[in-house]
């Protein structure tokens, strides 16, 4: 149910989700965050089972920075995707899988790219120009293959962002209350003001 | 949804020719109906062994890593590339390893032996059964309409140029007859001397 | 008297009779053709439980399922746009299926769901309609088309009847109307309705670019593409595109686009679907 998005432009992924948080039939929290940030330059937005979720973000995240105290050096985006897919795939086959579905968007210090991962709970993973979780993905995807160009910039995406959230808005059939939105580029992970 | 065989869709398909094989595959990923991306190769290369792996898509990943890391050691440990023959029996085993708990997939091998030269196509069902195979194989949610096809324009002794017309066909007319599969597809056409690999332009629906 | 008393028993006494060979007819539906009924005691059930892949996947018969298709109202009339694919299971059993059924030059349906379903009641809708105007000498109102559709397969409820259509037309009365009508008994009159595997495809596209002021061309482009998007997204929509404008002069037809071309022209011109490799 959650609103999970991710949007490639020039120079930066832009990442939606959704804000509230649902349990059974009540909203119990208005002001949630499904992301945590893995490095510098790089975000991961999650959505999935309840609880499965966060300690599973927190597990990356952890490991993520784990690595770069002991090496000094971040894990490039691709890395900690296939990082993040592999603890996915092993869970899979154990006795208690994640149930998490997770975006990873990053920059690529090195080679000056942005990038956009869709995993799925089952580790498939994919990179993508725009991808969505769950019920957004329905709605949202051939409204971005229709507007989404090469090199767009950031404004742009934004825009186009903004034509997606009234598009879930407008059609799902409940209140996600907002969404919070993230850029991540060369310079880091950064908030910013919430789309109405 | 019930079967993992069918949640990402995909299809592969591998023929012999004169002196060359021909392997392909489309490019689909999908959550079920949903297409989620056109650029899911499901061939992967060691050496001169080309292996096709269709089915979930997770399962495809890992274990085109782990033939990767396999066939590293092996090329370590013997000083040469592993021959189609061996990578066979290495796939076999492989997926027979987790009898009780199997990689959901459909692979296929293609390459040409170095040491006789002679072209060399096989397939697996998911626990590791080997199917050897004189003219071709196949693979994916789009099997059955791909042994149509393959059943009535494969012939013996294909040349390179006509192999590659022949798969193309014999794979893009499957795909055609599969909601889960397509999305554009690639063909590797193998001879001793080099390897095309080729985009086809496909329906995108 | 027979004839009376018949009109008056509800189905599940009419049951009783026969047999070997139970036939239904639904109440009040004295046009609807009898269909018969297997000599079992849940007909019903039996069906569900083996032609209905969304309560049971696993089941052994596929019926023709899968589709996208929208309609909608502008200041020019109403766009119809529908795909062709056919599928059963992850099988593709017809690419050029006709899914705009003209019932009749004013009057036009969709189908979504069981295309038997549809095509059956909607080509008896065609002949109740055309019996409407030759008793009253006037034509139908969409409002009482759609109605009968409706009124028809909800007296068939819980039977494993599976449509979703959207019954368009104009009348002088009514204007440019559409009615959604679906096989659960829910009947909506509105501007604009997507139906289908593909639906929210379509309506990605479509609430993006819609404006009531749009041109007939606009519209049609835009329905048109709207179909394009689902059929690139869902597995179960392809094929081709059927469109068609309704106006006060009846419903034109603006033709059948193959989804193979029209995609990569689509793609050129727009630089769009830019997730498509077209180079290695």
């Amino acid at each position: 149910m959650d609103i999970v998005l991710g949007i490639t432009t020039k120079d930066a992924v832009i990442i939606a989700t959704s804000k509230a948080a649902v349990r059974g039939i009540s909203i119990l929290k208005v002001t949630d965050d499904k992301t945590r940030q893995l490095s510098d330059n790089s975000l991961m937005a999650f959505t999935g089972e309840a609880g499965d979720t966060v300690q599973f973000a927190e597990l990356i995240q952890a490991n993520a920075r784990l690595y770069s105290m002991r090496n000094g050096v971040d894990l490039s985006p691709t890395a900690i995707s296939n990082f993040t897919r592999n603890e996915l795939a092993n869970a899979l086959r154990s006795r208690k899988p994640f149930q998490v579905n997770v975006l990873i968007a990053g920059f690529d210090k090195k080679t000056n790219k942005s990038s956009l991962n869709w995993i799925d709970y089952l580790a498939a993973n994919v990179s993508l120009p725009y991808a969505a979780h769950g019920y957004a993905s329905y709605y949202t995807l051939s409204l971005l293959d229709r507007h989404h160009k090469k090199d767009m910039n950031l404004e742009e995406g934004l825009e186009l962002l903004k034509a997606c959230i009234a598009e879930l808005q407008k059609r799902i059939p409940f209140d996600f209350k907002g969404v919070y939105v993230k850029i991540v580029d060369k310079d880091g992970v950064r908030d910013l003001d919430d789309i109405e | 949804m019930s079967n993992p065989q069918e949640i990402n869709g995909g299809a592969a398909v591998a023929m012999v020719g004169k002196d060359c094989v021909a392997i392909a595959c489309d490019l689909r990923m999908g959550s079920s109906a949903l297409g989620v991306s056109n650029d899911f190769e499901k061939i992967f290369n060691y050496g001169n062994v080309y292996l096709g792996l269709t089915g979930l898509a997770t399962d495809v990943l890992t274990l085109s890593d782990v033939f990767k890391f396999k066939t590293n050691l092996y090329k370590m440990r013997e000083e040469r590339a592993i021959e189609p023959q061996t990578f066979a029996n290495l796939v076999s085993s492989t997926l027979y390893e987790k009898r009780f708990g199997p990689y959901f997939v459909g692979p296929i091998v293609a390459g040409i032996n170095s040491v006789d030269n002679k072209p060399f196509i096989c397939g697996f069902d998911l626990i590791g059964c080997i199917d050897f195979a004189k003219d071709f194989i196949v693979s994916g949610t789009a099997s059955d309409q791909l042994y149509g096809m393959c059943e009535s324009l494969w012939e013996p002794g294909l040349e390179a140029d006509d192999l590659f017309e022949t798969i193309s066909q014999a794979l893009l007319n499957g795909l055609d007859r599969d909601a889960l599969s397509g999305w554009g597809a690639v063909v590797y056409i193998i001879t001793k001397e080099k390897v095309v690999k080729r985009l086809l332009k496909t329906r995108q629906d | 008297m027979d004839t009376i008393s018949s009109r008056f028993t509800s189905a599940s006494a009419m049951a009783l009779g026969n047999d070997n060979c139970n036939e239904f007819n639904p109440d009040g539906f004295l046009d609807a053709p009898s269909l018969s009924l297997p000599p079992i005691s849940q007909p019903a059930a039996f069906l569900r439980a083996h032609t209905d892949d969304a309560s049971n996947r696993d089941c052994t018969i596929k019926v023709n399922h899968g589709t996208t298709t929208l309609a909608f109202r502008f200041q020019g009339g109403i766009v119809v746009a529908v795909d062709s694919r056919a599928t059963a299971g992850n099988w593709i059993a017809s690419q050029t299926v006709k899914k705009v059924i003209e019932i009749n030059p004013f009057l036009l349906g969709t189908m979504a769901g069981g295309a038997a379903d549809c095509q059956y009641w909607e080509t008896w809708l065609g002949t109740q309609c055309r019996l409407h105007e030759l008793r009253s000498k006037e034509r139908i109102s969409v409002a009482a088309a759609s109605k009968m559709l409706s009124n028809l397969v909800y007296s068939y409820k819980g039977m494993g009847l599976s449509m979703g259509t959207m019954v368009c037309g104009y009348t002088e009365r009514e204007g440019p109307t559409i009615y959604y009508v679906d096989s659960d008994g829910t009947r909506l009159k509105g501007d604009m309705f997507c139906v289908g595997s593909g639906q929210t495809f379509a309506y990605g596209v479509l609430d993006a670019s819609y404006k009531w002021d749009l041109s007939v061309d606009e519209a049609l482009a835009l329905g048109k593409r709207s179909i394009l998007a689902a059929t690139h997204r869902d597995a179960y929509s392809g094929g081709s595109i059927n469109l068609y404008h309704v106006t006060q002069d009846g419903w034109v037809y603006h033709g059948n686009y193959d989804v193979g071309t029209t995609f990569w022209e689509t793609k050129a011109k727009e630089e769009s679907f830019n997730n498509v490799k077209v180079e290695l």
